[in-house]
Order: C-alpha cells, then sequence, then structure tokens
C-alpha cells in the first residue's frame, strides 16, 4: 500500500508528501479496508454456511430476501441490531459488557497479517503466523470472560469447555504448523507462501520445476499429515461441529453466549465466524498456496515489486485479482467443507473431544515434526550438518528419498496410532461398563 | 471387546450395550463414508424432488407461490353448507354438533316462525369459535344433515382476534364449493343431504332458513315467480314457496290447528246463538269467523271486514228484510282475504270487538232480522272450512276473537230473553 500510494501521491501527481503521511493514510487505508471487509465475510459466510447446510439436508435454505436470499445476512443484522440488550441482574456488568469486545477484538487483528494477493499484505511481519496463533488464542480469555461475568451455570459450562477446547486443541494446530515452518524456515506468511511455488513440488525443494504456483505443502507426506491435523484443530478451534461443544445447544443452551442478548450476541458470532473464515483462510494460506495459482506468480513478475522496479502497474493489478480470486476461492472452499463435516457428523462428547486432541493428534503431529526433520535433512543438509547419506545424490534423488521416508514414516505412524487409539477407547468402554456393573 | 451384547441391571433400569456388528479399525474410512453421503445429497439437492419415493434431490415446495393440491380429507376448520338453488342452509338446529363439539366452541340458537313463535327446522345464528376449535371434525361427522363440514381453508391468521368468532354469514358456503374441495366425499353423501334438505325446507316459512346473502335474491326471485303464478291463475301455488298453501290432507302444524278450534268454537258459539235468538246472533258470528279463522288478512282487511260486518248488523237492525246481500260479500271478504299477508292479532282483536258492538246495537234495535241471518250464520260456518288451511295464525289472537264473539252473541241471548 505504502510503495502504491508513494508512486501515485510522489511520483504521478508529483505533490512530494513526507514519508510519514504517507504511511499514516496507507495505514487508514488498510484498517478501513480490513474493517470493512472482516464483517462483510462473515455476513456472507452466515448466508454461505445456511444454504450449503440446506442443500446437503435437502432443503433450499435462505431464498426469500433479494435475489435468492442474499440480503438475508442483511436482514438478520437489522434484526440484531433491534433487538433489546439484556444484562442479567446478577451479572459482573462491567466484565459482561467487555467480554464480546475482547473475542471480536484479536479476530479482527487477525487479519493484519494475512496475505490476500501478491504484495497485498497490511503488514508483513517476519514472525506473522506466531503473530496469527498469539492473538488468536487471546479470544480465550474472552470467552472465560463472558462465561464467568453471566453468573449462568450454562455459561459458565460453555466457557469452561471453550477454554479447555481452546487450550488443548492449540498444540496440535501449532505443532502441525511447526512442521511447516521446518521446512520453509521462517515464520513469516509471505514466505511460506513464496515456498510454494511450482508444479506438485516446490521450487525450493528441486529448483527447476516449472512455476505454475502449485508447489503447495499438502502434495508432500509432511504438510499432507499436517493439513489434516491442522484441519481439524482448525475446527476445534472455530467451534465448528463436531467439535462445537462450548456451544452444544442442546445440553448447554448456547454455552458462553447464553446471556448475551441483541448486538452483544451479535459480536460473539461476529467473531465466531471472522474466526472461521481467518482459519479457512491459513489452511489455504498454508497448505494450499494461498494466493499462489497459475499465472499469478507470471503476472506478479511483469509489475511493479521490489525486484523490478520498472515493471507495469497494471500487471500488479491484474496479479492481485486472480491472487485474491485463488485465495478466496481456497478459503470458501474450506469452509465448504466445514459445513460439510457439519452436516455429516454429530457432536463429540468432551472426552471423546479430549482424548482424540491429547492421544492421537498430538503423537501423530510430533511424529510429523520428526518427519518434517528428515525432510529438511533430506534435501537441504549435507556433510557439514552430518548428513553423510546424501552426499552426491541429484536433487531429484534427494526430494524422492525425502518423500519415501517421510510417507513411511507418516503412514506407518497413522495405522499404529489408529490401532493404538481404537484399543484404547475400546478399554475405556469396557472399563466404563464394568464401572457400571460394579455401582449396580 | 466381547462379542455377546453385554447387559447388566442397575438401580435405574436396565443397560444394555449394543454391540456393532463392525469392529474393525476404520482410519477415518468411517467418516469419509458418512461424508460421501452428505456429498450425494447436496450433489443431488439442486434437482427437484417430485415423486417423493426417492430420497435425493430437493422436496421444497415454494409455498405461496406453489400450492399442492390438498387431500379431500384434509380437515381444518368447519363451516356450514347452504344449497346453491334455493339458498337454503341445510342445518337445522339439531344440536349435535353444538353437543359433540369437544372444546365447546360450536353455539348456535334455533329459528323461530315469527307468526307463532313455534322452532322450526332452520337455525338463526350459528358461531364457531375457530380460536378453540381443534379441528377434529366430529361436528362434521355427527351432522345428520351433512350440514357442517371441514373446509380446506387453513390461512386464517389475523391481527384481530374478535375475528376468530366466525358467524353464520361468514360460515356459509355453498354446496358446490364443498363438492369442487371435496368431490368423492360429497357425492357420497349428496342425495340424502339433498333429500333431507326438501323435507327442511317444507316446514321453513318465509325466508327462515335461507342464506343471509342470499335472501334479497331469493326473495326477488319469488316474487317473480308469484307473478308468473298469478298469471296462471293458479290458485294453491301463488304463496310464496316458503309458506306453500298445504294440501288439505297434509297433517295439520299446531297454529293451524288451534286456528280450526277457534274456528269451530266460534261457529258453535254462532249456532247457539242463531238457535236461541237468530236475529243478533247473525250479524256477530260472520265477524268474528274471518278475523279469527282466516286471520292471516292484513289488518287493513280485518278492519275492513270488521267494519262490514258492523255495517250489515246496523242495516239488519234497521229491519230491513234483505239483509242477506251485505251478510253474504261480508263473508266471502273472509273467504278471499286469507293468504295475503300475515295477521296481526291487534287487528284481529280489534274486529271482534267492532263485531260485538255491532251484534250489541242489533240486539238493542228491533228483533225480527231472521230471515237475512240464517245466510249470514251459514257462510259463517263454511268460511272455517276454507280459511284456517290457507295460512297459519296467530292462534291466541284467534281463539281470543272467537270467545268475545261468542260471549257477545250470549250476552245479546241472555239480554234479549229478559
Amino acid at each position: 500500500m505504502y510503495d502504491m500510494l508513494a508512486a501515485l501521491i510522489n511520483g504521478a501527481l508529483g505533490w512530494g508528501w513526507p514519508e510519514w503521511a504517507l504511511n499514516l493514510l496507507s495505514y487508514i487505508l488498510i484498517v478501513t479496508i480490513v474493517l470493512v471487509v472482516a464483517p462483510l465475510q462473515m455476513l456472507f459466510f452466515t448466508y454461505y454456511e445456511r444454504r450449503v447446510i440446506a442443500r446437503m439436508q435437502d432443503r433450499v435454505g435462505p431464498n426469500r430476501v433479494g435475489p435468492e436470499g442474499i440480503w438475508q445476512p442483511i436482514a438478520d443484522g437489522v434484526k440484531m441490531f433491534t433487538k433489546e440488550d439484556i444484562v442479567p441482574q446478577a451479572a459482573d456488568r462491567i466484565v459482561h459488557f467487555l467480554a464480546p469486545c475482547v473475542v471480536v477484538a484479536p479476530t479482527v487483528l487477525m487479519f493484519a497479517v494475512v496475505p490476500w494477493g501478491p504484495g497485498m499484505v497490511p503488514v508483513d511481519l517476519p514472525t506473522g503466523l506466531l503473530f496469527f496463533f498469539a492473538i488468536s488464542s487471546i479470544s480465550a480469555v474472552g470467552l472465560m470472560m463472558a462465561g464467568w461475568a453471566s453468573n449462568n451455570k450454562f455459561s459458565l459450562l460453555g466457557a469452561m469447555r471453550a477454554v479447555a477446547q481452546m487450550v488443548s486443541y492449540e498444540i496440535p494446530a501449532v505443532l502441525s504448523l511447526i512442521a511447516i515452518v521446518m521446512i520453509v524456515g521462517s515464520l513469516s506468511i509471505n514466505e511460506i507462501i513464496a515456498y510454494q511455488t511450482g508444479l506438485i513440488i516446490s521450487n525450493r525443494d528441486l529448483p527447476g520445476i516449472p512455476d505454475l504456483g502449485l508447489g503447495w505443502f499438502v502434495f508432500t507426506p509432511v504438510g499432507f499429515v499436517a493439513f489434516i491435523a491442522f484441519f481439524i484443530a482448525a475446527l476445534a478451534e472455530g467451534e465448528r461441529t463436531p467439535f462445537d461443544i462450548p456451544e452444544a445447544d442442546s445440553e448447554i443452551v448456547a454455552g458462553y453466549m447464553t446471556e448475551y442478548s441483541g448486538m452483544k450476541f451479535g459480536l460473539f458470532y461476529l467473531a465466531q465466524y471472522v474466526l472461521n473464515f481467518l482459519l479457512c483462510a491459513i489452511t489455504a494460506i498454508i497448505f494450499f498456496g494461498g494466493w499462489q495459482g497459475p499465472g499469478v506468480g507470471w503476472l506478479y513478475a511483469q509489475g511493479i515489486t521490489p525486484d523490478n522496479p520498472n515493471g507495469n502497474g497494471l500487471f500488479n493489478v491484474l496479479a492481485g485479482v486472480l491472487g485474491v480470486f485463488y485465495f478466496l476461492l481456497k478459503t470458501y472452499i474450506f469452509f465448504f467443507v466445514m459445513v460439510w463435516l457439519r452436516g455429516a457428523f454429530p457432536r463429540l462428547r468432551i472426552d471423546q473431544l479430549m482424548d482424540f486432541g491429547w492421544k492421537f493428534l498430538i503423537p501423530l503431529t510430533l511424529a510429523n515434526l520428526f518427519s518434517a526433520a528428515l525432510w529438511v535433512a533430506f534435501t537441504r543438509w549435507g556433510p557439514a550438518e552430518g548428513m553423510l547419506i546424501t552426499v552426491g545424490w541429484s536433487p531429484v534423488l534427494r526430494w524422492l528419498a525425502a518423500f519415501v521416508v517421510t510417507l513411511a514414516i507418516n503412514l506407518g505412524v497413522y495405522l499404529w496410532l489408529t490401532r493404538v487409539y481404537a484399543a484404547s477407547q475400546a478399554e475405556r468402554r469396557r472399563a466404563e461398563l464394568e464401572e457400571l456393573s460394579a455401582a449396580a | 471387546m466381547t462379542a455377546s451384547p453385554f447387559e447388566i441391571e442397575i438401580p435405574r433400569g436396565r443397560v444394555i450395550e449394543v454391540q456393532r456388528d463392525d469392529t474393525r479399525v476404520r482410519r477415518g474410512g468411517g467418516l469419509l463414508r458418512g461424508m460421501a453421503v452428505v456429498w450425494k445429497h447436496w450433489k443431488e439437492s439442486f434437482k427437484l424432488n417430485r415423486s417423493y419415493s426417492q430420497i435425493h434431490g430437493t422436496f421444497t415446495i415454494e409455498y405461496p407461490e406453489e400450492r399442492p393440491r390438498i387431500p379431500e380429507a384434509y380437515r381444518n376448520m368447519p363451516i356450514l353448507l347452504y344449497d346453491d338453488e334455493t339458498g337454503h342452509e341445510l342445518c337445522t338446529s339439531c344440536f349435535q354438533c353444538e353437543r359433540i363439539c369437544p372444546p365447546q366452541v360450536i353455539h348456535m340458537t334455533q329459528a323461530k316462525d315469527p307468526a307463532t313463535g313455534k322452532p322450526v327446522p332452520a337455525v338463526a345464528e350459528f358461531i364457531i369459535e375457530y380460536d378453540a376449535c381443534m379441528s377434529c371434525g366430529f361436528c362434521a361427522e355427527v351432522c345428520p344433515f351433512d350440514a357442517i363440514k371441514m373446509d380446506h381453508e387453513f390461512e386464517l391468521s389475523t391481527d384481530d382476534h374478535t375475528q376468530l368468532t366466525v358467524h353464520k354469514e361468514q360460515l356459509l358456503r355453498p354446496i358446490s364449493y364443498y363438492a369442487k374441495i371435496a368431490p368423492t366425499m360429497w357425492a357420497e353423501v349428496r342425495e340424502s343431504a339433498l333429500k333431507k334438505l326438501q323435507g327442511n325446507i317444507r316446514r321453513r316459512p318465509d325466508v327462515i332458513g335461507l342464506a343471509p346473502q342470499l335472501t334479497e335474491k331469493i326473495a326477488a326471485r319469488r316474487a317473480e315467480l308469484a307473478a308468473q303464478a298469478a298469471q296462471a291463475a293458479a290458485a294453491a301455488p301463488v304463496a310464496p314457496a316458503a309458506a306453500p298453501a298445504p294440501a288439505e290432507g297434509r297433517k295439520l302444524t299446531p297454529e293451524e290447528k288451534a286456528a280450526k278450534l277457534a274456528a269451530i268454537r266460534a261457529a258453535k258459539a254462532a249456532q247457539a246463538g242463531e238457535s236461541a235468538t237468530p236475529a243478533e246472533a247473525a250479524p256477530a258470528t260472520p265477524s268474528p269467523t274471518p278475523a279469527g279463522e282466516a286471520a292471516p288478512p292484513a289488518d287493513k282487511a280485518a278492519k275492513l271486514a270488521a267494519i262490514r260486518a258492523a255495517n250489515a248488523a246496523k242495516k239488519a237492525a234497521a229491519g230491513e228484510a234483505p239483509a242477506t246481500p251485505p251478510a253474504a260479500p261480508d263473508a266471502s271478504a273472509a273467504e278471499t282475504t286469507p293468504s295475503a299477508a300475515p295477521p296481526s292479532d291487534k287487528a284481529a282483536r280489534l274486529a271482534a270487538i267492532r263485531a260485538a258492538n255491532a251484534a250489541k246495537k242489533a240486539a238493542a234495535g228491533e228483533a225480527p232480522a231472521t230471515p237475512p241471518a240464517t245466510p249470514a250464520g251459514g257462510t259463517a260456518a263454511d268460511a272455517p272450512a276454507d280459511a284456517p288451511p290457507a295460512a297459519p295464525p296467530s292462534d291466541k289472537a284467534a281463539r281470543l276473537a272467537a270467545i268475545r264473539a261468542a260471549n257477545a252473541a250470549k250476552k245479546q241471548q241472555s239480554g234479549d230473553g229478559s
């Protein structure tokens, strides 16, 4: 944004603004765009989810407000604004009021590091990924505030569940991401996207591969397992079915949102859908190349970049449009999968959730971490790092060796873990029944 | 995992663990299978499903735009039926529906003949409280006249609660409407319902039992028919269909019986007067007869008859011999007036009083009025035979008139004797 403004104002118009003014203007514009886009995404997602889940249940879904019901979220929003704002008498008024803000603020902050297209990232932090997940954890504080301040047992139960779930599933989510970070060697989200050029195989792993922007991590054994583990963890973080235990409307009304009404409830709702959007987006970015796709890299290379200051600005726009298109397409497909899972599976019990997270996902992601280390060793290390086997191997052979070894490890660990996990679950069931009969 | 079903007793009851047949480790394959099912539903949902034998495809009917045909036996709220042709309601107010209605939301009042105050087989007001109606359809099932049926109309929402207390005017639907929404169900009962309706129509005077929204239309149509009948010079059918001139041999209604009785009494009294002092009795008798038995005449006609009777009596008193001619028209007036209009008992009473007065005056005058008295008495005796069946008079008034006339005659008799 700064480069564009500098080129426009100081270059084309020749006004000669100082650097701080350009910076200020560019950030104001960026923040405005982010703050407008986030609620719009949320509005679209509510409509999108309702339509998709309806189709999965042989229904039509909202189709009355506007063409095919596209204005339904607007009507819902108007309804939400006109609702009475009720604060329970026994509630802690201040905390009750602050909780929705504390939940919403981090989700909006997370937009700061999300790249929408080539060169279209609000802030390119060197530790973007860390920022993203660190900030996302703050909303757990908000949930706990909401549950506690409501002075309602359902709220408190919901909040407890939410916090327990979020803390548990952050570990597999981060462990699966660490595998990717190890391969890329950077926490910068832009770096991670830049790594995923090529065609099925990344350019960085195997130089000389034609660049179609398809060198996604999901095509490697390490990336695939990390993707599965991360997506499951993302479902739990976003409180999506089958992990919507904190809200569990059939058990505890609406969890921590029970005592909220009107626009405060709307804010929780907003936070949830924005978070879902962000989780889908980060999944698309880390495992599916974000805005990477056929044509974007080439178009961007023609435009004005730090490497190529004499490029054509038109190509920047084209690359941006195509990149945003790919990015949103991937994001929406992931949200579709989220809805698909919601349509297919019932809610887990809290103990099943914990079992699955701690006894299955964490071991799996730990093993994947080992695979990632091997991947790096095979593709990049040489005698200096003590990797003597691969001395003299061609890059293709190195890549193949890495692929086969990590695939074998991941597959073996997966098969072994599923067996162990199933046995442990059966044993658990048996123990429960024994306990029941002993009680009788 | 044991293969046999696991079953244990606990204080709350038995706990049965269902052994699922497939205990293999599926490694996520089960999840994928579930997702495949949902995927197929999603994919197929873009096709319409109208066969209902399929589990895939969208079944949705876009309601306000699309309205599927409602099954005949669907029942929502009860309605009343009336005959398209005659406008007659099928309801006879037998109170069967009111009695059987479980939430007791049906209320009705039986119609009464305004002339006699006797109930007739028709309903005056019929109310159903739709807001409390539970659509059980018992009323329609129990109705022996097929007058109450269950409607298919279900869009009854309103912001005015009182609108859900529905009166007869809103409940009434033509038979053709019901025959359209439930053709086979109506075909089953059509014949018996219409037959019963014909039986009831005969017992409904005037406009009673007509659908209120059709009253004017039907009144106009009847006037037309009456005019045609008058042109044809037919004697009986001149009267409106609502009050058809009864056949001689028909069983008499109570009102008619009362009228006849009064006439007979009057005639007897006249005879008694005749035998004692025929001169005085003669003018007295003809006048009550038209007033009492031929009651249907309007007050005007009744007054006229009384005046004529009085005149005749005066003339008779004047001693003039040819008293027959005035007496004869008197009696004939009594014969022609019936069936013109409903009687008013005031007028009848007035006529009787006037006749009595005239008789007194005549008695005070000269006696030898015997010859004209006989024919007059004769016509009076004839009159009741013709007059009563013509129309149901108000029996109280008729009886009263007859009694007064008789008393007057007796007084004359005793006065004459002294």
